[in-house]
This record gives C-alpha cells, structure tokens and sequence, in this order.
C-alpha cells in the first residue's frame, strides 16, 4: 500500500527532467501515474527517485499538422476522449481511449505514460501501432522519432532510452475514404483485454475493393502485434464476409497469447479472430462518414 | 491553482507543502512517498474520504482536484501540492446538506456509507460536465466507483434526482 | 395487528443515519485515532504450506521504528487457545494458532506480527523480518484433498473436516423406477465477501482497570467479546468492544475469528500504546474468510406429473484450514429440498481441507448453494421433459399455510409484473434471428431463467409436516462427525454452540451465545436478541439493541418500530449499538435475522415499556409526550413515582426464524462469437412479511441480487497448483461495476410473518439466495439455443467456460 522510499523532482523544464533522469539510473518519469503509481503501492516496482513531468508545459497539445496529426505525449485520456479531430478522423483511437479505466483514470492518465508503460494488453499502444503512429523522444542527445514498429520493445519496455522523454506521438493522416475502429474483448468494460484488435480500412474508389488494410492485435505477446499475413491478404481484395473471415483466420498468426484466470490460450485465439471480424466489419461502416479519412 | 509546485522533496525528509482543500488553505509536511488520500486523513484528519483497496480499483477515494475527479490514492499529496482540492466534508453548507447529497438520502442511494464520499465527489464533477445525463451516462461515469451494496440501482437514481435538483435550482436563480 | 401494517406508511424520507455519512462525519475504525497510537503488522507466508525453519528479527529491530514482535510461540506462552472454532455442526478440531507454530497452511497466513511507530515505516520494516521455510506440497484441490497424500492437518490422518447424512424414505428405489431423472455436476467456486472497507482494528489497553477497549469491524461486538475472552482466557468483562460505523460486513466480518484483534490487545497490553491495523486489500484477499467452494452431484427424479419423487446428492466442499464458522455446508443441504416436497431424500456431504485461507459465511451462507442447487435442477428437469419452467415448480411447491408465503401468488405476481409473456416474445424474437452473418455482427441468443426460494424451508416446511427430517424419522444416520437432521436439534445445537474446541471459556461463550451476565431470564441464542428501551422525562427514547448495522439501516427502522408502539415521533428516538458495555449483550448482524430478533425484541421492549407507563398511570395508557387535555405527561407520570426514566429490557426468542421467500426472473442475452452474458432485466417477486422500511428492503434485495449476479459470471478466488492466490486485487476479482448489471425491478406481494413481533421475514440475503440460479438458469435457457445440450453449471460462468460449452467441449 506504501511504496518504498524514493526522491521525487518536479523539473521546470524538459532538459532538466533529461539531466534528473541521467544523473539516477533507477529513476523513473511520472506523468499521471495511473499506471506507475498501482505498481509502486504494490511494490512491484520500486524506483529511487520520481521525475514528475507532468507539469511541464507545451506537451498536451493535439495539432493537426496537415500531414499528420501531433499528439503531446501529457496530453490526458480524457482530453483526447473530447477531441472532435480524433472521434471523427481517427476514430479507432477514440474507441481506444474510451475503454480505458473509468473517468477518474482517464483524467489523470497521459498518452505518453499509457503507451511507456507498454503493457500489451493496454488499449492505445495497439491502436497506435495499427496507425503506423511515430513516437518523437528527446534525450540529452537531442530529438529522435521512432516508427511504431520500432517502439513497443517486450513486455513493459520500449524504445524510450532511460534519459529520454516521449514528447510527442505523430499519427499520419489516414488516407481517403477511409474507416477505423478498435474493438476489446474483456470480462468487464473496464478491465484488460482478453483480447483487443485495432483496424484501419482505405478503400478504392470503387468502393468495394480494399486498397490497404491495417490490423493489429495486442494481448498475445511482449508486445502489440501487427497481422502482417491478413493484411497481405486482404489488399485489393473486396472486403466481404467471406475475405473478412478469411483474414481473420490470418490474423492469429504471430499471436502467443498466454492463459490466465480469465481465458485459455486456445479461447484467447479465437476471441482474436472474432475480434478481427468485427473490428474490420466496423472500421468498413465508417468509410466515407464524417472525417473516416476523406480529404476535406 | 493556487499555492506552489514542490520541486524537490528527498525520500527521507519531510516536505512542507500547501494546497487549497475546501476552499481553504491547508499545510503539512510530508515524505514523497505519502499518497494525497493518507495526507488527507492522515495529517490533515479529514477522514471522510476512504481507503478501500490498494490499485486504484474502488474509487473511495475520489475527491475533486483542479475540477476533476480522481482517486487520492492514486496521487502523491507532493504532485498535489498547489493544486483546488474539493473532498466529501466540503458539500455541505454547515450541516445543511446539498442538492446532490439530498438526493442522495432521498433515494436511498448509500448503504453503509463507505463508498459514498468517492460517489458524491464523481457525481459532483459528472454533473458539472453533463447536466443532463442519461441512465448509460451515469452508469458509464460511476465505473470507477465500486459499490457492494446497493447494487448501483438506487445509485443511478440518486445522480437522476440530484441533476433534476441541481436544474431546478439553475432555474430558479437565474430567475 | 392492523396498527402494525398501517404503520409502514409513515417512512421517513431518508435514514437516520445518512446525513453523517453523506457529510464524511461517519467513524469507521480506520478513521478513529489515539494519541501517541502505534502500528501493528503482518508478516505472511508467501506460500501455501510450509514449515517454518525460523523467524529473525534483528534487521527489522535494527530500525528506530520497530516496537516489538509476536509469533507463534510467544502466543502459546500467553496461553492463547487455537483459533476458534464453532461446532455447529461438529468439525474436527483444527490446531491452528492465529500466528502459525510449525508450519502455514495458506498463503497468507500470518507466521508474525510486528508494532511500529510510524504508519510509512510499517511495510518496509515487515519487508526486513526474514523467515526462513521448506516447502511442502500444497493441497489445492478436492481431489488432492481426498486422497489424502499430504495433510493439512497431520493429527487428524486424513483431510476430511466434517461429513453429514440427511436420509428418508428411500431415494435409490424411487429413482429407479421413476419416468424422469437428471443428473447433473453443478458448483459454485470460492467466492468473497469484499466488502468496501477493510477489516480494521484498534486496541487500547487501559492498565489501570486492566481492561482492553477494543474498536473492531464486527458484525457483532458480543462476538468478538466472546472470542477474544475465550482465546486469551480473560473474563468477558475485561473487553469493551466498539463499532461506529463500519463499510459493510456480508458475513466477512462475523463469526470468524481473526488474529488481528487480540494481537492488537496483547501489544497494547506490552507496550502501554494504543494499537492500529487496518488491513490492505491484498490481505482482505489473503485472510478473510471466504465463501461457496462448493459442490454437488445431483440426482432428481419426478414422476409423470413432475412431481418430485426424490433426491439424491453427494455435496463436497472445499473449507481451506477449516473456518469458526462451518454450518453453511449444511445449510445448504437443508436449502436444497427448496420448498417442494421431497419424499425420498438421499443426500451426503463431506467437506474437506486444504491449503487455503478459512471458509467462512458469505451472504447467504450456504443458502444460495442449496438453493441453486435445486433451482438449476429443476431447470434441468423442465427442459427434459419439456414443461415451462414456472409450471413445473407450480406442480411442485407446497400450498400455503397462513402466516407463510403463498408460492403461487408469487409465481402469478412475476407473470403479471414482468410482462411474461412479452418477454418469452422478445426472447423468441432475438433466437429465432440468430444465425451466423457477416463481419460486425453481434450474434446474440436471449435466454429467461427463473429461481424460487428463501432462506426458509430449512429442511422443507413441507417435509417437516409429513415428520420426515425429523430425529425420529428412521433411517437418520449419525457418525462421529455428523449433524442430527431436524430443525429442532439445530436450535438445540446452537445453544451450546460457539464453545472452543479445545477449552472452556472462563466467561460465557462465544459464536452465537451472547452473555446474559445481567438480565435474568432467558439465554440468547441465534433465533433471539436483546434490547433496552428506555423513555425519559422529556419524552425521548433509546433503544439499545444487540443488532449491529453495517449498511441495513437498523437506526432507522428500529426507531421507526419504537415510534410506532410508543407513539413517539420518529426524532425522538436514538437507536445505541455496537458498545459492549452500553449493550450488555447481543448476538449481532448476519444471517437476515436484525429485523425479525432484534426488531422482535425491540417491539417487546417497548410494550413492557407502555405496560409500566400504564401501571404507573393506573391502568391508562399515556400517549407521549403530547400533551392531550386531560391526560398527564410522560414527565408528570414520571415524577409520581420519582423516576427519571423508564425502561424495560427484552430477550425475545421468536417463535422460528422468519425468512423471506421470493421468486426471481433473469433475462439474459448471450453473445454466440465470445461467450460474454451480460443480464439486462432482472425482476424479483417477494414476500418478506411486514415492510418496515420499502427502500430500505428493496436496497437490501438490489444489493443482493447483484452479490448473485457477480457470484453467476464474475468472481472467482483463483489458485495455482502451488497454492497462491492469483486474485487478490479488484482488478482480478471482479466485483460488478455499475456497468455490468442492470437495473433490478422489486415487487413486493407479502404476507407478515407470524413469528415474529413486527410480522417482518429476514430479506437481507434474499437476492443472493435465490438468484445465482436465475442467471444461471437464463444463461442455460440461452446456450440451449445454441447447441441442444449445452450446459455450463458451475459458477462464475465466465465467457471462456460458456464458449467451451458451445463447442461441445
């Protein structure tokens, strides 16, 4: 219930909270500490020192930049809950978001510190990958950005080094006609996925005739997985019943999802599967809806 | 906000810090480690808000800070330095009860009591979000805060009743 | 008594004790404090069985902070008996300490206990005491338990903690030759309490009149008296034992017997300091006592009308290292003849140790085992012969008798008020449009599932007429281990129950005994309770009750009770409990018994009470404190005798123990692609005799019936093979969110008991009792759908179990 002993800084600027993060390398960064600070009570994770960031300025913004969209990594939940650009243009991401916790979590919790803590079953790191989202860091070095691919490393691990910071997550325009959705499958609203797929869909102009699809899965390994094979499969090909179903056979490939008190292995599976199905199902009824990715 | 930020507190000393709690401004001292709800009711012994689980799970400790709902447990009191706090023992006006806790004893909305302190304060930043909500609206707000009780059915009730009262009275003041 | 239903409409709007509350002015233990208080906690085994090697200190003792330090051994130098065990009925007795000597037997288990001197300091200090175990085989399971390879407890030679035999008639040739037969596996897994607030204690010994004063979340402050006087081998009177408020209880913090408590009071007594623990919610988990783990091989047959000719059944239970409280397995082999008329019973229960914290009540107690028991195979019974479900318990359920719940107006309530046949419309609708689509198609199937029950029918009202279950019936078994099988020697058994195992206690009793030290007259026992009514000058009144409120509203209704017999208005009253010493004895809160003994005993109360005022008054009753013309004052009649108040006590022993009944409909819909159940309407129909209070009575059956609906698809107490448990946080134990159950509809048709003074049935576990076997019932209704067949009958239903039973797996 208490944790252990740390030091705690709340830096005034981002270089400061780099040097803090240099000079102790058990230190740890706190943002809204949603996911941290359960771990911390629990003693399971005992850092010496916190760095509190999340009064920093100038990191909580939501800017459409034209090409793509710039998410400031302190941004909370709840903010981007409200976004009209992200409930309407990316939509999969709202879906993410909305299952997260409950409103007090989502008050304090940040996209930065959601997608750090990198648990695979958590909502947004699946639904950023699947949006080929790049994650822009400072370091004592300077800036860097790192592909989706990249970011999510292993279970609780990703491509932030230990003295950098997440500043900023960059989410590319999705392209014309368009749709997207994230779907969770668990024993309660609030908790973590049994399984949880995200989808993005551009179609043709015909269309009919999907010309990308985009499809990743989290809570089945370290980290969020991208279904490479249904992906393959499913580009220029009319998206029906019958090649939904087919991809979704697809999609599990790749996918090692563990049991617990909550599901098998083979049960987690299939809830891929059928996830995938209605995933794919819905981000197809959102093309060509307002902002589903048309150009305005 | 009001008051000051903590920018170094050091793990085995004790930290003064103040934040605005009911309106008033309130100081103390401690480690880095102590959580807001401890600091609460620990040293500043306002023991209406709860402790009910050690995740961040049941929401009894949700008070209001900076507008918002959280959960106390979930926060170090040194992250909360300088920050508008508003707990269960600031609603009512001496012992006058008000509109969302009326609503609250008249439908029969709190059982044993122990969750209801972390209810109100959800309930009091729902309703300053949402005036009018509906029945999924509010069972979708009050996910946070668990109750073994009442069954969450004269819950939803209570928050009904108190938006009613709280637009009756919007109404009547602005008459 | 037509005043007393007139009565109920004079409720007030809201409960006494809500505006403390709501205000946060309430004073659970955590929030109470002593000056210069220190802080006690636990060191606990990270293994499930284990022996211990040895305890060291010194790192911990190397801090400013440490105090002192208790074990095992230090507890059995004191004297301290084992821990307390009820015999009601017989167990084996368990020689177990509250902190373990030689080996732990579940994870958790408490093998020290440490005083520090400041509150963050606590976890980092029981961090450093170091101990040193050899791993043994842990038992986890039934099946191991059985076998019997490794024991629990190495002086009993096997695991098997109690057994009983419930036989009459003869249910092997009945089965045999009747037309219709079901057999079917059906459990419920171990399941908490997990009440909001922790268990919580804090303990000041006062030395200079040698006396400990105890403030402790119990549901019954006499309880925990009698244990701690019984374990420490101290006289009753040395313990004054408080409760204020307290966040719930549901059987948790009842008649179990944990260390917390009087470890807190042997530190306080060492040390001068006034003692504080308040448990984590990992340690809620870890230690308190926990429910169901329960399990049944059932076998009914009817005849050609469905009328049932017998049962046969084989209950196991899992009780871990055995619990103070063992009754609920019995319980529910009495719960489990329903209230239907069984001629031919066979049923055989055996509970078994393992290596996991005490089985202990959990709302309901055993009930919602038996009654879901036999609600699910009648169920089962009405698919196979293909009879609706309602009309197969019509055929069943014994006409009423007055004073007793009329069944079939209840049934026919649930018909009307539920729109019945509108609903088997709506569950034709979505079932006949279940088929496999397209991609983003939610298939659901619908499924209705009913439940009848109560608590009462303790061994079947209908069966105790015709003199079956009775002692004198023949073919009742008895062992070593067995209970008798009438209701008549459990009210006997139960006065001699709560007696240690091991030792007499040098006080009076514990468990369901409160003390009658004062008083004269009647000893309490569980079908009775105690209250002090007394009325001043002024014209206010008190009420002393034994009844403990954690949630019941009991300093509401019971000052309505008081203000209707004296005529008083309600803010005149003030109900006083949980204080042993301002209430000098009482038994307590659980089991749906407040309104029905303690309400009893302060109607009783208060008519001796009237019954002095019209001695006083020479024969003429006195309506207080109105001043009516002609009529004298409560002062005025007080002062005549030169008193400065009346008051009146009762011990009153209700004529049997009332419990509501209720019949229950859940309406279910099933997604075919996951598995996922989720309820969305859900109607009671009850009869829990006179209403005290309306909302007061439907919050209690909300509550409840959500507890049932958790217990159906969510909540499981999981272990490895190793023994851990792997749920000891809300996020891995899933309590109901607001988000997972719908709206409960409550309609009351009642028929006031005549048992009780108040004509009010015990509703507090109703909802729960009955309703695990409506969802499961729903749910059963709706896999039907899916695959003839399909069955899912051991709770929680979780979506991975429900799936797998669509597959045919």
């Amino acid at each position: 219930m208490i944790p252990k002993r740390f030091d705690y800084y709340s830096p005034g600027s981002l270089q400061e909270a780099i040097r803090l993060l240099r000079q102790n390398g058990e230190a740890k960064i706190l943002a809204g500490g949603q996911s941290l600070l359960p771990l911390m009570k629990l003693r399971l994770a005992a850092p010496t020192a916190l760095v509190d960031i999340s009064k920093l300025v100038n990191l909580s913004h939501i800017r459409d930049n034209g090409d793509y969209l710039a998410i400031g990594a302190l941004i909370t939940h709840d903010a981007i809950e409200h976004d009209v650009t992200i409930r309407d243009r990316f939509t999969l991401i709202n879906d993410a978001v909305a299952r997260i916790g409950d409103q007090q979590v989502r008050n304090l919790g940040t996209i930065g510190g959601s997608v750090c803590h990198a648990d695979p079953a958590a909502d947004l790191p699946t639904a950023l990958l699947v949006a080929d989202t790049r994650f822009v860091m400072e370091g004592e070095g300077g800036r860097r950005m790192v592909p989706a691919r990249d970011f999510f490393v292993d279970f609780f691990s990703t491509a932030v080094g230990h003295d950098e910071i997440l500043t900023e997550l960059q989410v590319p325009r999705l392209p014309k006609r368009s749709g997207s959705a994230y779907v969770k499958h668990s024993l309660r609203e609030a908790d973590f996925a049994i399984a949880n797929v995200g989808t993005i869909v551009s179609m043709e102009e015909d269309g009919k005739t999907c010309r990308e699809a985009r499809i990743g899965f989290g809570s089945a390994g370290p980290t969020p997985l991208r279904a490479a094979s249904a992906e393959q499969f499913l580009k220029g090909r009319p998206l029906d019943e019958a090649t939904i179903s087919e991809a979704a056979e697809r999609a599990i490939e790749g996918a090692n999802p563990s049991p617990d008190v909550h599901g098998s292995r083979e049960y987690r599976l299939k809830m891929i599967k059928v996830l995938t199905q209605r995933s794919l199902g819905l981000a197809l009824s959102r093309v060509g809806m307002t902002g589903g990715g048309a150009e305005r | 906000m009001s008051g000051k930020n903590v920018r170094v507190a050091k793990a085995d000393e004790l930290t003064e810090l103040s934040m605005r709690i009911n309106g008033e401004e309130c100081r103390g001292e401690v480690e880095p480690r102590t959580l807001l709800v401890f600091f609460l009711r620990d040293e500043l012994n306002l023991t209406g808000t709860h402790v009910g689980c050690d995740t961040g799970h049941c929401g009894a400790c949700t008070v209001v800070m900076d507008g918002k709902a959280v959960k106390s447990c979930m926060i170090l009191a040194v992250q909360a330095a300088g920050a508008d706090i508003l707990t269960v023992e600031g609603l009512a006006d001496d012992d006058k009860l008000n509109p969302i806790q009326k609503a609250f004893t008249e439908n029969h909305g709190l059982q044993c009591g122990f969750c209801t302190p972390g209810l109100l304060m959800t309930t009091l930043a729902l309703l300053r979000e949402n005036q009018q909500p509906t029945e999924a609206d509010i069972r979708r707000g009050i996910e946070g805060n668990l109750c073994r009780c009442t069954g969450y059915v004269n819950v939803v009730k209570s928050v009904k009743a108190a938006a009613r009262a709280l637009s009756e009275a919007r109404k009547e003041s602005s008459q | 008594m037509s005043t007393v239903l007139e009565l109920s409409k004079k409720e007030p709007e809201g409960r006494v004790e809500d505006p403390r509350l709501l205000m946060g002015k309430g004073k659970y233990v955590d929030d109470l404090k002593f000056e210069g208080e220190a802080y006690m906690g636990m060191v606990r085994s990270p293994f499930a069985h284990a022996r211990i090697k040895g305890i060291d200190f010194s790192k911990a003792q190397s801090s400013p902070d440490f105090i002192a330090a208790l074990t095992g051994e230090d507890l059995i130098k004191e004297g301290v008996t084992t821990v307390m065990q009820n015999q009601w009925p017989p167990q084996k007795p368990a020689q177990r300490y509250h902190l373990a000597v030689g080996k732990v037997r579940f994870t958790g288990e408490p093998v020290a206990a440490i005083l520090v001197r400041r509150k963050n300091s606590l976890e980092d200090l029981i961090e450093l005491v170091e101990v040193d175990y050899d791993l043994l085989p842990a038992v986890t399971t039934i099946e191991e338990s059985k076998k019997g390879t490794n024991l629990v407890y190495e002086d009993w030679g096997n695991n098997l903690s109690q057994s009983s035999d419930e036989k009459w008639g003869s249910a092997e040739k009945a089965i045999a030759s009747a037309p219709h037969v079901i057999r079917a596996r059906e459990g419920i897994a171990r399941q908490e309490s997990a009440p909001m607030e922790p268990h919580s204690t804090l303990v000041r010994y006062r030395k200079d009149e040698d006396v400990y004063e105890v403030y402790a979340t119990v549901q019954s402050v006499h309880g925990l008296r009698g244990r701690l006087s019984s374990e420490l081998r101290t006289p009753e009177k040395k313990f004054h034992v408080r409760v204020m408020d307290m966040g719930g209880g549901f059987g948790s913090k009842g008649a179990q017997s944990y260390p917390e408590p009087l470890l807190a009071c042997l530190f306080s007594r060492m040390t001068g300091l006034p003692v504080k623990w308040t448990a984590t919610r990992t340690e809620e988990f870890l230690e308190a006592a926990s429910g169901r783990d329960q399990y049944c091989d059932i076998t009914l047959a009817c005849n050609e009308e469905g009328k049932i000719v017998a049962i046969k059944a084989n209950l196991e239970c899992d009780v871990g290292v055995t619990g103070t409280q063992n009754h609920m397995s019995m319980l529910s082999m009495w719960t489990m003849l329903g209230h239907y008329r069984v001629p031919n019973v066979e049923v055989h229960m055996a509970a078994y140790a393992t290596n996991k914290m005490p089985i202990g009540p959990v709302r309901g107690a055993g009930a919602p085992e038996g009654c879901y028991f036999i609600e699910r195979a009648i169920d089962i019974m009405a698919r196979k012969m293909g009879v609706d479900p309602l009309e197969l318990r019509r055929r069943n359920l014994v006409a009423e008798k007055p004073g007793k719940e009329d069944h079939i107006g209840l049934i026919n309530g649930l018909i009307d008020r539920s729109g019945y046949e509108e609903l088997l419309k709506w569950k034709s609708q979505v079932n006949s449009r279940y088929r496999v689509q397209g991609p983003s198609h939610s298939n659901l199937v619908a499924g209705l599932g009913v439940s009848y029950g109560g608590r009462s029918g303790f061994g079947g009202d209908a069966n105790q007429d015709e003199g079956w279950g009775s002692e004198d019936s023949p073919g009742g078994q008895s062992n070593d281990w067995s209970s008798q099988g009438s209701a008549d020697q459990w009210q006997r058994d139960s006065r001699d129950s709560g007696r240690n195992s091991n030792e007499e206690s040098e006080g009076k009793s514990s468990g369901w005994n409160g003390s009658a030290d004062e008083g004269g007259g009647a000893e309490l026992d569980f079908e009775s309770e105690y209250a002090r009514v007394t009325l001043d000058r002024k014209g206010n009144v008190m009420v002393y009750t034994g009844s403990s409120p954690h949630g019941q509203g009991i300093e509401t209704t019971f000052a309505q009770l008081a203000s209707e017999e004296l005529n008083v208005p309600l803010d005149r009253v003030t109900v006083v409990w949980g204080d042993s010493v301002k209430v000098p004895m009482g038994i307590g809160t659980f089991g749906s018994r407040s309104a029905v003994t303690g309400g009893s005993a302060v109607v009783d109360a208060c008519r001796k009470l009237k019954a002095q005022l019209a001695d006083i008054n020479n024969g003429k009753l006195v309506d207080a404190p109105t001043n009516r013309p002609g009529s004298p004052t409560i002062a005025e009649v007080l002062e005549k005798r030169g008193l400065a108040e009346l008051s009146a006590e009762s011990i009153y022993k209700v004529g049997s123990m009332s419990y509501s009944s209720g019949i229950h409909l859940c309406a279910l819909t099933l997604d075919v692609d996951t598995g996922k159940a989720k309820v969305v309407r859900y109607v009671v129909v009850e009869d829990c005799g006179r209403i005290i209070n309306k909302k007061v009575v439907e919050g209690q059956l909300h509550g409840g019936v959500v507890h049932a609906i958790g217990g159906a698809l969510l909540e499981k107490l999981g272990y490895d093979e190793q023994g851990n448990l792997l749920t000891s946080t809300f996020m891995d134990y899933c309590i109901p969110t607001s988000l997972d159950t719908p709206d409960i509809e409550v309609y009351h048709e009642t028929t006031p008991s005549s048992d009780t003074l108040n004509g009010a049935k015990g509703v507090g576990e109703s909802g729960t009792i009955v309703g695990y076997a409506a969802v499961m019932n729903a749910l059963n209704d709706a896999l039907s759908n899916v695959r003839p067949g399909a069955q899912v009958n051991l709770a929680p239903a979780s979506p991975d179990s429900i799936f797998a039973a669509m597959a045919g797996d």
